[in-house]
């Protein structure tokens, strides 16, 4: 009796199977441990993957849209945002995710326009459910994309109004549910410059987002720019001695907050960006839901330096960076 | 008259093989290429967890398929903090297939954790260890230290048990009679014991797709059909042989016992395996005590026989050594999954000893099952087993 029941158990103990040996993968974990194994690497950091969304080229591409001078000599910006809700996309290695997306991206382009300028933003929206377009700012009631719905399946809607105040805006969709509408992906940012400009910059823009992937109101990944750990696997390059501009929105929906914090350096902190003089040199803000500032910030080292949330928990679940400080030779003007 | 019978024959199998052609039929019509019929929304990819162990410097999951779809497994967590590692042979998994996930982490021991695993929809699943312990290896050392405990929970208390047996001969018809069914109040105690424990197991570490209960009432069931069978047989054979029925009986009553015995022994060497000490402890002392219960449980049909001590000593080891083989088992290479199985098949030997003593006493009290003697016996034997049973 003991025998077959003995064969019994290692029946079902190792019912795994043995498989054949496959040649050695390594791996490096967050702590700098090597590590090797005969299977597969699960790594959203080492791993080359195939994201459709490409965070190098969100991270410094700006849309000043179609541009034009009016009779009165102001300047008419026209845009064309589409919003569609059937995208599937690998929003970290191996894991789909349906996004909502404006111009097929999460988060949407980046809107930029000078105060004072006349904007018309042609709205269609080719997704099965209603969406709008609120922009934050100042603009008459019925430009505000809450009331205004616009159906799926080819709704137009053309929001016209002039370009202001100057700063860093989010704008979102604005249907009900609405953290359903935003954490789907329906965001982007508009940038508003003043009159007199500001200084050259390396400029770039920074979504702080986050990604509930089994809906269950908690997030499962976060990110600056939508891709989990990548500026970490792909550091952003930039000069020593110049000057850095990061447009930061937080778009984190189900937490109460999101943070950033430099390593190795501090910046001046302009809360949404509409006021010319910084409110703080720090190298740690905290940012409720789509508040949003301007970083600046220059390097007097080169090396690698971190940024990350300071909520750790965000930063381990894929909200971290790194900007690699170059000794360079021409510095951009 | 040979035609005859050919057609018959021939009648015989078509009859029997045109309700398959209706039943194919049927498939077609809810199944087939347009058949609207049944639409069952999405399928969900589903994974189980199966087991967690620490060893140095790194926490590896099996996991298991246990949903209707093959799935891709993106990523690993240690306590919803997203961790780099290596998942062996391969990420994807087909339905039941299982995997090792190995999750390179500095663990603290006694610490408890939660590892999830999330898969290519971005669901999560998660486990919850309560305290990290590192894995047992399989040293000869702790092999010996596990024989030991299993000496003692198992073969020791049974053997002291069946001291009573001198005391057990001594007494007249109907106090044997009250032993016999003393002996099925204990074993009918156990069966239910060993059916609690093996829902408790799969309730709390098998996943739905085994559907548990099921899976316990099938194999207790094929366990009590299948000795059952094999008990007659043997009771049959006991007339012919040296084998007398009584003996026939006791080593049937062993052999229940000693499943049980198993599934306590793995019982023990899984708490010792996830280090929770102080439960290890206190279910050995639990289980000896208990144990010597079985022991009067296997003297009792012997007391009417000569020469028994060397019968005795073996049943008792038959009875108490799977002991050791379950905390072996239970320490180094627990699955849930067996000691459920273990435990079903250990109920289902213990419910067909029951039956087999129960239709002695009825042939010995002339197809009486109702004497004073009969009713006190089984009443004390589960009393008996409730309160040694309360000390685990």
């Amino acid at each position: 009796m003991i025998p077959v029941f003995m064969i019994f158990a290692f029946y079902f103990i190792f019912s795994e199977g043995i498989s054949a040996q496959q040649e050695d993968q390594t791996f490096v974990t967050h702590t700098g441990a090597v590590v090797k194994t005969s299977g597969e690497v699960l790594d959203p950091v080492y791993q080359v993957s195939e994201v459709e969304f490409d965070p190098d080229k969100y991270l410094r591409e700006f849309n000043y849209g179609r541009v034009s001078t009016l009779e009165n000599g102001q300047t008419l910006r026209e845009f064309t945002i589409i919003a569609e809700d059937d995208r599937v996309q690998e929003i970290s290695p191996g894991v789909f995710y349906n996004v909502w997306t404006f111009n097929g991206t999460v988060p949407g382009p980046t809107l930029r326009a000078t105060e004072g300028d006349l904007l018309k933003i042609n709205f269609i929206n080719n997704g099965s459910k209603e969406h709008t377009m609120h922009f934050h700012g100042i603009h008459p009631a019925e430009m505000d994309g809450v009331f205004e719905i616009v159906g799926g399946n080819g709704g137009r809607f053309t929001y016209e109004f002039e370009a202001g105040p100057a700063g860093v805006h989010p704008y979102h969709c604005h249907v009900m549910p609405l953290e359903e509408h935003i954490s789907h992906g329906l965001y982007g940012v508009f940038i508003v410059d003043p009159k007199e400009g500001r200084p050259a910059a390396d400029e770039m823009v920074m979504v702080l987002n986050g990604f509930d992937t089994d809906f269950d109101t908690e997030n499962n990944f976060y990110a600056a720019n939508t891709i989990p750990f990548y500026y970490q696997h792909h550091p952003i390059q930039i000069n020593k001695d110049e000057l850095i501009r990061v447009y930061v929105v937080n778009m984190v929906e189900f937490d109460p907050i999101n943070n950033l914090h430099l390593h190795g350096n501090l910046y001046q902190y302009y809360p949404t960006g509409t006021d010319i003089i910084p409110s703080e040199f720090t190298d740690m803000i905290t940012l409720s839901q789509t508040e949003r500032g301007i970083m600046e910030f220059k390097y007097q080292y080169p090396g690698k330096y971190l940024f990350h949330a300071h909520k750790v928990e965000f930063s381990e679940k894929g909200w971290v960076g790194i900007f690699l400080v170059k000794d360079n030779i021409g510095i951009k003007e | 008259m040979e035609l005859d019978n050919n057609k018959s024959k021939v009648k015989v199998v078509v009859s029997g093989i045109i309700p398959f052609f209706f039943i194919i039929l049927m498939m077609a019509y809810i199944f087939g290429p347009g058949a609207g019929l049944l639409d069952f929304g999405v399928a969900l990819p589903e994974i189980t967890i199966e087991k967690v162990d620490f060893i140095e410097s790194e926490i590896q999951a099996t996991i298991r398929n246990t949903g209707p779809i093959p799935v891709e497994i993106a990523m690993a967590d240690v306590n919803d903090r997203i961790q780099p590692s290596a998942i062996e042979p391969d990420r994807f998994l087909e339905r039941y297939e299982t995997a090792l996930v190995r999750i390179p982490f500095e663990w603290n021991e006694a610490e408890p954790y939660a590892i999830g695993i999330t898969v290519e929809d971005g669901t999560r699943f998660e486990k919850q260890i309560e305290a990290a312990a590192p894995a047992l290896e399989p040293t000869l050392d702790l092999a010996i230290f596990f024989a030991i405990i299993g000496t003692y929970v198992g073969i020791i208390p049974v053997m002291i048990g069946l001291l009573w047996l001198p005391f057990i001969k001594k007494i007249n018809k109907s106090k044997y009679h009250f032993f016999l069914a003393l002996t099925v109040g204990l074993l009918l105690f156990l069966g239910i014991d060993s059916i609690e424990e093996a829902i408790e197991v799969s309730k709390e570490n098998l996943a739905d797709v085994f559907n548990g209960i099921l899976l316990v009432a099938t194999v207790t069931a094929l366990s009590f059909l299948g000795l059952y069978y094999a008990g007659e047989k043997l009771l049959k054979k006991s007339e012919s042989s040296r084998l007398t029925k009584p003996v026939a009986i006791a080593l049937m009553i062993s052999i229940g016992i000693g499943l049980h015995n198993f599934g306590e022994g793995l019982a023990i060497g899984a708490a010792v395996g996830i280090g929770s000490i102080a439960f290890s402890t206190f279910l050995i002392v639990g289980f000896a005590l208990h144990n010597t219960t079985e022991g009067i449980a296997i003297a009792a049909p012997m007391s009417r026989e000569r020469k028994v001590i060397g019968k005795l000593a073996i049943m008792g080891m038959i009875a108490g050594s799977p002991a050791i083989f379950g905390a072996w088992v239970g320490g180094f290479v627990y699955s849930p999954f067996s000691s459920v199985v273990f435990l079903s098949i250990g109920a289902g030997a213990i419910f067909q000893v029951i039956i087999i003593i129960l239709n002695m006493i009825r042939v010995e009290c002339n197809n009486n099952l109702s004497s004073a003697a009969v009713v006190s016996g089984i009443s004390v034997g589960m009393v008996v087993m409730y309160l040694t049973g309360i000390l685990i």
